[in-house]
């Protein structure tokens, strides 16, 4: 895992749940982790390709997500339905997103794939285990963990298209 | 008041944005990805469409294209996360009337549909 690909996640987390929440956001020590599980009630996976490659997690309670939805929205969200499913899966979709133009401006450009939500704690992602640097990341609403298992593609060989990541589909929302 | 077809595979993102022009006046119908949006655009001929890029099934950049291919006229603003100068270009380049990156502001995407339809 390349860090230099770390500040780019979570300068595009603090202005978009800035933005999109209205809350400060308190980065905490990195941490390194090496399992196929997740350790989150809710994980949003997006993919990276280009001369970026990899996965990026983000990890929240359902607490957490149903604060920050509520945020987004302007209404209150009791339950971790359907609707506030996406609304986590966007939040990290938009991060995501604005991180890559943090890259692109870096000089690396790179696309993300659809967000997948996963639903569950100790659900595996990969039939790989893969180290990612754990960055998390503490608001008034709750904590939002940013795992990164990034790396830099060798030159010419970045490809366009998406490795799926295995993920059961009893997991997925 | 105008028809706005809102195209994104993330749900909460078509309520939040049909929500915010629905209290306007105007029309909403959605489609969930490109290959849905390009049907449903066919079928009622909206005034304006505000269209994801990064979606499963056909993404935006390519449903822009085929509708543009049917409709050159048709007012397509692009409404995504991904806000590289290489992107907007292409998206520009294919006929996109507007760009307008995520997060966004309510008045941004109020502004751009008043542009092109009020």
């Amino acid at each position: 895992m390349n860090v230099k690909f770390l500040n780019p996640f979570v300068e595009a987390a603090s202005e978009v749940l800035q933005a999109e929440c209205g809350v400060e956001v308190k980065r905490g020590n990195l941490t390194l982790h090496k399992s196929a599980l997740t350790t989150d009630d809710v994980t949003v996976l997006i993919s990276l390709v280009g001369q970026v490659q990899g996965v990026v997690l983000y990890g929240l309670s359902e607490k957490t997500g149903l604060a920050l939805v509520s945020r987004v929205m302007g209404q209150e969200f009791p339950e971790f339905d359907n609707l506030a499913q996406s609304g986590v899966a966007e939040l990290g979709n938009v991060i995501s997103g604005q991180a890559t133009i943090r890259l692109s401006k870096a000089g690396y450009s790179a696309n993300i794939s659809p967000p997948t939500l996963i639903h569950g704690r100790g659900v595996t992602i990969s039939t790989l285990d893969f180290a990612r640097v754990v960055v998390p990341l503490t608001t008034e609403l709750g904590e939002v963990s940013v795992h990164l298992a990034l790396r830099e593609a060798p030159p010419g060989t970045h490809s366009s298209t998406f490795v799926p990541v295995m993920v059961p589909d009893s997991a997925k929302k | 008041m105008a028809k706005i077809l809102v195209v994104d595979d993330a749900e909460f993102l078509r309520v939040r944005i049909s929500k915010m022009l629905s209290s306007e006046g105007h029309e909403i119908i959605e489609a969930e990805n490109g290959l849905k949006a390009v049907e449903t655009y066919k079928s009622a001929r909206p005034d304006l469409v505000l269209m994801d890029i990064t979606m499963p099934e056909m993404d935006g950049l390519t449903a822009l294209r085929e509708i543009r291919s049917f409709d050159s006229s048709a007012k397509v603003v692009m409404l995504t996360a991904l806000g590289q100068e290489s992107v907007v270009l292409e998206a520009i380049k294919a006929g996109a009337r507007d760009f307008v990156v995520k997060p966004f502001e309510k008045e941004r995407v109020l502004s751009a549909v008043a542009k092109l339809v009020g």
